[in-house]
């Protein structure tokens, strides 16, 4: 067979696989649900952004390096704040003590 | 997401039971070194920042002082056992209950000169500064309940008497 006649017959083939399938109609608001489906896949977008940005947070706060400076702070402070109060607490209590040892009750 | 949100307020919760702990623990150790002796005068000793021949001769004060103190106050728990027996069954305050009033707060004000006297002397085993500092503490601490009532039940404040 010669190529000219090759593609007369396939013109000839498409042109009845066109026929057999007829291009359906569009469905109703067809562009509408295209615009709405663009828009939850950009909010999607969105979403897997915050949680790479909370994932980057708590991976940075579990470094070890950082965990242990911010634990050992805790500590420092903790201690140093305890200790101040604790100071203060006793401090109360010895007057207290005094106080109840030259001045009674009914004389207050 | 959640797993993350998670994440952090575990960390946030941690960090806050390290602080705690230590705060908690540091507090505990520290008032109870503060607070290692039973002794009435350190708190003087320390505010006051006493020498340790001030501190001598305000112990000689206070411990000459304890026992007028106790005996006062014996007598005004007596005369306070004779206003109640003057009072028991009776409707209205009789002369007799009154007079144990009287003699009353007439013990009452002995006693109370008698302790203002005695932290003139403390203050003035004192350096001048803090005696006059000890003066002020011990006359708020002791005169200043009597004020607050006082101020409580005069005609400018805010309640009216007969109202409660």
């Amino acid at each position: 067979m010669k190529e000219s006649d090759f593609k007369s017959a396939d013109e000839k083939l498409n042109g009845l696989l066109r026929e057999a399938r007829p291009a359906p109609s569009l469905p109703p608001r067809f562009q509408e649900n295209v615009w709405r489906r663009i828009e939850s896949a950009d909010q999607r977008n969105a979403s897997t952004t915050n949680v790479a940005w909370l994932d980057l947070v708590t991976g940075w706060m579990f470094r070890p390096k950082l965990a242990l400076v911010t634990a050992a702070v805790l500590v420092l402070a903790g201690i140093g704040f305890g200790w101040n109060s604790g100071e203060q607490i006793a401090r109360q209590d010895a007057q207290a003590r005094y106080v109840a040892a030259v001045a009674p009750n009914p004389l207050r | 997401m959640k797993r993350s949100a998670a994440n952090l307020i575990l960390a946030l919760l941690a960090a806050g039971a390290v602080f705690a702990v230590s705060f908690v623990i540091s507090q505990r150790v520290g008032a109870k070194r503060m607070a290692s002796t039973a002794d009435d005068l350190d708190w003087l000793r320390q505010e006051f920042r006493l020498s340790d021949a001030e501190l001598a001769r305000v112990r000689e004060l206070h411990e000459g002082y304890l026992p007028k103190c106790a005996e006062m106050c014996k007598q005004i728990a007596a005369k306070k056992g004779e206003l109640e027996a003057a009072l028991t069954g009776v409707t209205n305050v009789n002369s007799d209950a009154e007079q144990k009033l009287a003699e009353l707060a007439s013990l009452r004000a002995q006693c109370q000169a008698q302790m203002l006297r005695h932290f003139v002397e403390v203050s003035q085993a004192m350096a001048p500064e803090q005696g006059r500092r000890y003066l002020a503490e011990m006359q708020r601490i002791t005169l200043g309940f009597h004020e607050q009532i006082e101020q409580s039940m005069s005609p400018s404040a805010d309640h009216n008497h007969g109202h409660h």
